[in-house]
Order: structure tokens, then sequence, then C-alpha cells
């Protein structure tokens, strides 16, 4: 008996640990019960839940866990899934989505957050689609300030967030603005390796400086400043303000000159000059820029931004605003801090803690709408040999019991059944746990 | 909160007290003779993570959290229950990435195979999927919590050259894109001016801090702070600085007036002038430390000088330990007088104990081979006892398991008849 026992904790010593911890270890959902899918994105998906203790309702997003073919395995947490762990378990400010926790279960790692209702690229949808009339100046400029002020937190504990944009910007039922997805977020204090080495591509490419875009090794800060610039215009007339084509990467994964772009930000914000961006013509795109100027268009483009702005942010601080968050140098353009001082928030009217305040409410953007997905589910199944604990579990209430069944067990992976994993769409998932919730349909269904 | 480490998870949630220390090995103490040995266990993992991790050619801050990592495991854990050499590789992978400098985990996988093949470890799985599943639950027992701080930053900070980069440093640690606001624990004005060799010893004495549970208990500022306290009374020519200066009082020496007033914080002092000595003493009553912890704290390093004095780790080159046959008092000067000679590219991986003078090493050959039948007589503990040691501790842990009569309350009867039945 001792000798089985040995050999399997010879062979494999980790053994007894491992069953200790998955004993021990809340499963998500004995803690949450799943409301239905949000979204689902590069690193993983996004879930609504609500905890079983308080009611509470959060949003659950679960990181991909990777495959090799059918079976489900251990490939180690990606860069962006310890960045954005790391980071949120550091930071807590009012407008920066608060991480409640982070379970590690399955192979897979589910971190939960506060839910937020809705989202910036939902509002500007709900006011270009349903309402067809813009944010008003105020609302604009509540939300505004609140994500340059949860900007400020992050950029004052040295993080760039370097994914800002709307579906990026949570907003709360509250109408608080809350900064969310810090999946490319990055430290800049004391870096041991320059920024530029771990991604070469960072932010979106509507929402991507010009000093980015020119291939600047080099960034900071700033980068997020232009992004909110861009955030800002697109509040402000309902469609990004410089919607180019991304070139992409080419076969050997280098970065191309993004030209379309930046014709995109000149025919707007003029060509940029020497004179007013001095680090301009040691950036390596610097050459393809020039050419651009002068084989592409007949003239170099002038400043059309203040025209720009006419029709679009009224009081003229708003586009004064708008105008220094676009100063091409990253090292002039503002700060989040001396954003946050400018004149627009000082005058009438101010700034609401609650950014719906002055919005009736039959013009409120509607709840996020919910699905059942009908992708291979990521939320977890009750796998065999975890029913099979559970009934251990029950009828021995031992963890001693539990640590036999695990030690004597058969190799892991033969326990982790591929059909499982397959089958268990998210529908059948809810029918089989939820208390009284039976019935749901299997399809693709709308909820919200 | 990356300047702010009071709102840190270091601080909130990872600043432990003794008892708490003492109670995480408390399954352990049950099964080695001398409790001493866990102190050694200590110093052996500090060794093997910084010896992997130059494998890896991680840098000095990503193997001291990767060490960070591994002291928080076992605050969790028993080795008696663990195989900790797989925790060790899963540290250093994890650290690398929590410091935004990843590495492939089959370079890890083949680097730790190979190095802890030497100590006779021969069951490290090559599989990659066994290591990227002990990083899942290490980073579940680290509680998510990824960000450390360094007892690095404060010595740049209060030592470092303002613009110049000298060669030996590391670009990341030296403070580049430091930003001003206060200091956490004083003024946040002025540099302590000390000799590059004094700079390098204190760098050497806080790596060697994470030979023992220290970063557990203190917070890294006064690591530092010590580590430069021990560096002011053991490196000898900023001792005789010192000396001089509090001898005579503090002059600009050469042709300027005697009648210059003492000079504090004389870090402004301009460039085209002599340099009048700084008054180092004054500055360090000026930190807003108390001094009484900084003492405790230095008593509690040159304990461990003491006890890793009878650590003999000598079967490669880089741990020559000529340093040890002169004491540990003797080591402090050797270290500081051999600095100069320092090789650029493991500067900073430096030990006061046995990295600076790895020129002059004796290394005796065996010392694996040795089981540690000969302890008693030599006092002297080896890697190879200590890997025997863990593999008679698990050995140990297991039979208790299995023998509900002798061990502890695991129900283990229950185990023996699942197993039996499960044939
Ligand atoms: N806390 C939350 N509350 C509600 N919805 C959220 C929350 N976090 C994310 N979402 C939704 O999920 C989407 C994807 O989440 P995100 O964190 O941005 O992940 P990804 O890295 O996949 O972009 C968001 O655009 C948003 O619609
Ligand atoms: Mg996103």
């Amino acid at each position: 008996m001792l000798d089985e026992l040995s050999y399997n904790v010879v062979n494999d010593p980790m053994r007894i640990y491992r069953a200790k911890r998955d004993f021990a270890r809340k499963r998500v959902t004995d803690k949450y019960s799943i409301l239905g899918f949000i979204s689902s994105g590069t690193y993983g998906r996004v879930y609504k839940a609500e905890s079983k203790i308080d009611r509470v309702v959060h949003a659950i997003k679960k990181f991909k866990p990777d495959k090799e073919g059918d079976i489900v395995t251990y490939t180690g947490i990606s860069q962006s899934a310890i960045r954005e762990i790391a980071l949120n378990r550091e930071i807590s400010h009012e407008n920066v989505v608060a991480l409640n926790e982070v379970i590690l279960e399955d192979k897979s790692i589910y971190m939960v957050f506060e839910y937020a209702e809705h989202d910036f690229l939902q509002v500007i949808h709900h006011h270009s689609q349903t309402l067809r009339s813009p944010i008003t100046p105020t609302v604009l400029k509540s939300l505004t300030y609140q994500l340059l002020n949860g900007l400020l937190y992050l950029h004052n504990a040295h993080i760039i967030h370097r994914d800002l944009k709307p579906a990026n910007i949570l907003i709360t039922s509250s109408g608080v603005v809350k900064i969310g997805d810090l999946g490319l977020a990055r430290l800049t204090y004391q870096p041991l390796q320059p920024l530029f080495a771990g991604d070469k591509v960072v932010v979106t490419i509507w929402y991507r400086a010009p000093e980015l875009l020119l291939g600047a090794k080099h960034y900071n800060k700033a980068v997020d400043i232009w992004a909110v610039g861009c955030v800002m215009a697109e509040l402000a007339s309902l469609r990004p303000i410089f919607k180019g084509e991304e070139a992409k990467l080419d076969s050997k994964k280098n970065v191309p000159f993004q030209k379309d772009q930046l014709l995109k930000i000149f025919e707007v914000l003029g060509t940029p000059d020497e004179r007013d961006w001095p680090g301009l013509k040691d950036l390596p795109e610097y050459q393809n820029m020039k050419r651009l100027d002068y084989s592409d268009v007949e003239h170099s483009y002038q400043n059309r931004l203040a025209e720009w702005c006419q029709s679009r942010i009224r009081p003229h601080q708003g586009g004064d605003l708008l105008r220094q968050l676009f100063i091409y140098d990253p090292d002039r353009r503002l700060t989040a801090y001396e954003a946050l001082q400018h004149k627009w928030f000082q005058e009438e009217p101010l700034p609401s803690k609650n950014v719906f305040q002055s919005v009736p409410a039959n013009q409120i953007p509607p709840h996020r709408r919910i699905t059942h997905d009908e992708a291979p589910s990521m939320m977890p199944v009750p796998a065999a040999n975890s029913q099979a604990q559970a009934q251990i579990a029950q009828v021995q209430a031992q963890a001693a019991a539990h640590l036999s069944q695990q030690l004597m067990g058969s190799h892991p992976l033969s326990q982790q059944s591929g059909r499982a994993g397959s089958v268990a769409s998210f529908a059948s998932l809810s029918g089989g746990t939820a208390a009284g919730g039976s019935g749901h349909p299997r399809k693709k269904a709308r909820m919200g | 909160m990356a300047t702010d480490f009071w709102s840190s998870s270091h601080y909130k949630r990872w600043m432990l007290d003794r008892a708490t220390l003492r109670q995480a090995r408390a399954d352990d103490l049950q099964y080695v003779d001398d409790p001493e040995y866990l102190d050694f266990l200590a110093i052996f993992f500090a060794n093997l993570i910084s010896r992997l991790g130059k494998k890896l050619q991680l840098r000095q801050r990503v193997i001291a959290t990767a060490t960070v990592f591994f002291r928080r495991f076992y605050v969790k854990n028993s080795y008696c229950e663990t195989d900790p050499f797989i925790v060790v590789a899963a540290c250093c992978y994890v650290a690398a990435k929590a410091e935004e400098s990843p590495v492939h985990i089959k370079n890890v996988v083949s680097e730790a195979r190979m190095l802890f093949g030497k100590y006779g470890i021969k069951s490290f799985p090559s599989d990659n999927s066994k290591l990227a599943e002990m990083e899942f639950y290490l980073v579940d027992d680290l509680e998510c919590d990824l960000t450390v701080f360094h007892p690095y930053r404060t010595l740049m900070t209060l030592c470092g050259k303002a613009g110049g980069n000298g060669g030996e440093t590391e670009a990341g640690e030296l403070g580049v894109g430091i930003q001003d606001g206060q200091r956490y624990w004083g003024t946040g004005e002025g540099k302590l001016e000390l000799e590059e060799g004094a700079v390098q010893m204190a760098w050497f004495i806080i790596n060697d801090t994470y030979r023992s549970e220290l970063c557990l208990i203190y917070p890294p500022h006064l690591i530092a702070i010590t580590a430069i306290y021990l560096t002011l009374v053991f490196h000898t020519s900023t001792r005789a600085t010192i000396q001089a200066q509090t001898q005579s009082p503090p002059t600009s020496s050469g042709a300027s007036a005697s009648s210059s007033p003492p000079t504090r914080r004389s870090s402004r002092t301009a460039n085209s002038h002599k340099k009048a000595p700084q008054d180092i003493v004054g500055f360090m009553a000026g930190l807003n430390v108390s001094m009484a912890l900084i003492a405790t704290l230095s008593q509690e390093i040159i304990s461990l000088y003491a006890l890793w004095d009878r650590y003999r780790e000598d079967h490669t080159a880089e741990s020559a330990r000529s340093a040890f046959a002169q004491g540990q008092l003797s080591a402090f000067g050797a270290a500081g007088a051999g600095t100069s000679g320092k090789r650029a590219g493991h500067a900073r991986s430096g030990s006061v104990l046995s990295g600076t003078t790895s020129s002059g090493g004796t290394p005796t050959t065996g010392d694996l081979k040795d089981d540690g039948a000969g302890l008693a007589e030599q006092q002297v503990v080896t890697p190879a006892f200590l890997v025997h040691l863990l593999l008679r501790m698990r050995e140990a842990r297991l039979a208790d398991m299995a023998h509900p009569a002798t061990g502890r309350p695991m129900a283990v009867n229950k185990m023996l008849e699942r197993a039996q039945a499960a044939g």
C-alpha cells in the first residue's frame, strides 16, 4: 500500500499538495451563478454573474485556456493575464474597474470584477443609432473628466494603459466611469526592459498616438492622453475621428508603416512640423512620412481641428482641451493632471459625479445585453472527477478521504474527459446547476 | 502604487511576523534533527534560484522577486509535502513575467533539469505542462500578488549616481525614470555619496539577505538602509573616511579655507569646487527610520553570515569560498577590498560572502558526493546533505500519513482503505 503511495509521490511529488489545494479551493460556480455571456475578446470571455453570497452582480473575465487539440492543458499563464492580475491587485480607484478576486480553477483563470452596466462604445451607439442625437456637452464633459481622473491615478502609479478606447472604458449604472482592460497596461517605473521590447504593437489603431505610428521606440504616458483625445472626439461626434485602415503585419511580423492612419490624422490636424515637434525627425518612420507628404498629396495639410470642433463641440473651451490633447509632440501634450486643470472643467456646467445626472430616464442607455453563448463554454463544468470529489466529500466529509482519492486516482489527464469540455455549452451549464433555473434554451438567446 | 509601498500588496498582505514564520515551519520541524537545517535549506534554495536565474539571464531584481515568491510559497506550505525544486523553477518563470522580462517555458524546463541534475535531482519533469501546472498553483498560493518591492530601489535612490550610468549598473535598477515624489522613508532630499565599491558592497549585502526570511519580515527600505549601515562599518576605506570625519571636524580638505562651516547634505556641492567630504553619519541620522530597528536587522544579517559560513557549496567556480577561511568579519573586509576586481557581467549578482572574490577561490571537490556523513565533525552543511535531508523528510512525512499512530492527524486509515479498494 505504502509502496504504491510512495510510488505516486515519488513520481509526482506535488500530488499531495495539489490534492489539498484542489480540495480547499472554492469553485467559480460555488460562489457565483452565471447570468449570461457578455463579450468575447482577444484574451477571453466576459460573463455576467451574481454572487451567491450577497447577490451582487459581477463581471467575470475568463482567460482562454490553452488547448492542444481537444485537451485543455497547462501551457503557462499569458503575459497579458499576469499583467492584468498583477496590476489590478495593487490598484484601487473610483474610476478604475475594481478587481474583486481571482479564481484559478481547472487550468483557467477567472478575474471577478465589479460589474459595469455600460461602456463608452455602447453610449456612442445608443446616441448614434437609437436616440440619433449627440451626447450633451454636460455628459461629454463628465465622461471626459472621470476618464482623465482615472487615468491620472494610473499614471501616478506609473502605469500606462496602452489600450484606451471606447470599448475598454466602462460606466456603472450609477454613472461612474471605470477604466477597464489592463491587459496591455504596463508599469513604467524602472522597467528592466524598454517598453517596446515586450509588445510590438500597442493601442488599437484609431486611438494610436502619432509617435507610435511613426515607430517611436521610447514612448510614455502621452500615448494614453492621445487616446483620450480620440475618445473625447468620438463621444462628441459619435464616430471615430481618425478612422484609418490598419496596415497588417507582414509575414515576418514586421510592423508596417501605418500610412492611412497617419493621413487620417493629418487631414484634421495638419502635417506635423519639426519646429513644433523637435523629436520628429529622429523617429524611424520619419522618411516614410516625408515621402507620404510630398507624393500622395499636393500640399501639406493644414490644421482644421478648430473647424472640426465648430459643429461638434460647441463650447470653445472643450475644443481647446481637445486641441491640447492632440498636441503632436508627446512632451508638450497635456498630462492627465494638466488636462484636469483645464478651464473647460471649471466652467458651468461642472462635471458631475453621476455622468447621467442630467439625462432623462428614458434616454439613459439600455442595460448590457447578455446572451447564452453557443461556443463550447468557457465556464467550468463540474467535471467527472470533481463530481466524484463532491460525493466523497459529502459521504465522508474528510479531507483525508479526498486526498487518498487523489493519490490513488488515475493519471490526471485521463480524468479530464474531452467530452465534458466540448459539449458543455453555457446553456447546459446553467440548466444543470442553477437551483431552479431549468429549461434554459440551448440556442443562442437574447436575455437582456 | 509603484511609488507607494504603503498601499502595496507587499506591505498590506505580506509583511509577516516571526510567529507566523515559525508556524509555517511547524510540520517541517518534526522531520529534522536540528531546526538549523531549515535555515540552511533557506540558503540552499536562494542560491539555487540565483543559479537558475543566471542560467536564464534574469536580472538581479527578477531573481530577488523569484526568491520572495519562493519564501511566500513556503509560508503556506511545507518542504516535507512539496517538491521545492519545481517550486524554484516556477518562481523563476513567474517572476520573469511579473517583471516584464519573460523567458520561454522550454528554456526554464531545460535549464532547471540541467541544473537540478547536478544536485542529483533526476525527477524534474521534462514536460512543459508540469511546470505550467506548478505556475498555476503557485500564482494561486501567492494570492495573485505579483508586484514585489526590493531594497535595491532604496539603495539606488539614496546612493545612486544622479546622472552617470556606470558600466556595472543595471539600467532598470538604477532609478531610470524615477519620478519626483515623496520618499517613504525620509525627506526625499539629498543623496549619500559613497564610493563605487561601497555601493557595490551594499548591493551585495542586499543580495545576501535573500538567503534568509528577512524579506518577509522587514520592509525593503529598512533592509537597504541596514545594508548601507553595514557597509559604512565594514567597507574599509569608507570606514576610514568616517573615522577621519568623526575624529576631526569636517573641513574641506586641501586649499580651501579652514574656517568653512561643517557641511551637511553636501550633495549640492558645486562641481567647480573641491568637494567637501559629506557628513555620512549625519546623513544616516537624518533618515526617518528607527536606528534600533536597523541595529536589530544588522544583527540578523550578521547571524545569517555566521550560519552561511558553515554552508559549503563549491562544486562550481562562481561560488568559490576563499572568504570563508577568514571568518565573517574579515570576509566583509576582503569583499570590500575586492570589489574593484568584479566581472562586469555578474557584478550585480554578487554576494559579500562568496561572489566578489571569485578569483581567489579554492573549490574543494567532491562535496556533492558527500552525503553528509561527516557533518558532525565538520559542522558544515552541503547541498548533497540538504537534498538527502529533503528526501528523508518527504518519506517520513509520507510514512506518518500512512500510519496515524506515529504521525499527524491525517485520517490516513481512511486513505488506506480507499487505497485497498482501488486495488
Ligand atoms: N467589469 C465589467 N462589467 C461589465 N462588462 C465588462 C466588464 N469588463 C469587461 N466588460 C465587457 O467585456 C468586454 C471585454 O472585456 P475586456 O476586459 O476589455 O477584455 P478584452 O481583453 O477581451 O478586450 C468589454 O468591452 C466590456 O464590454
Ligand atoms: Mg478590451
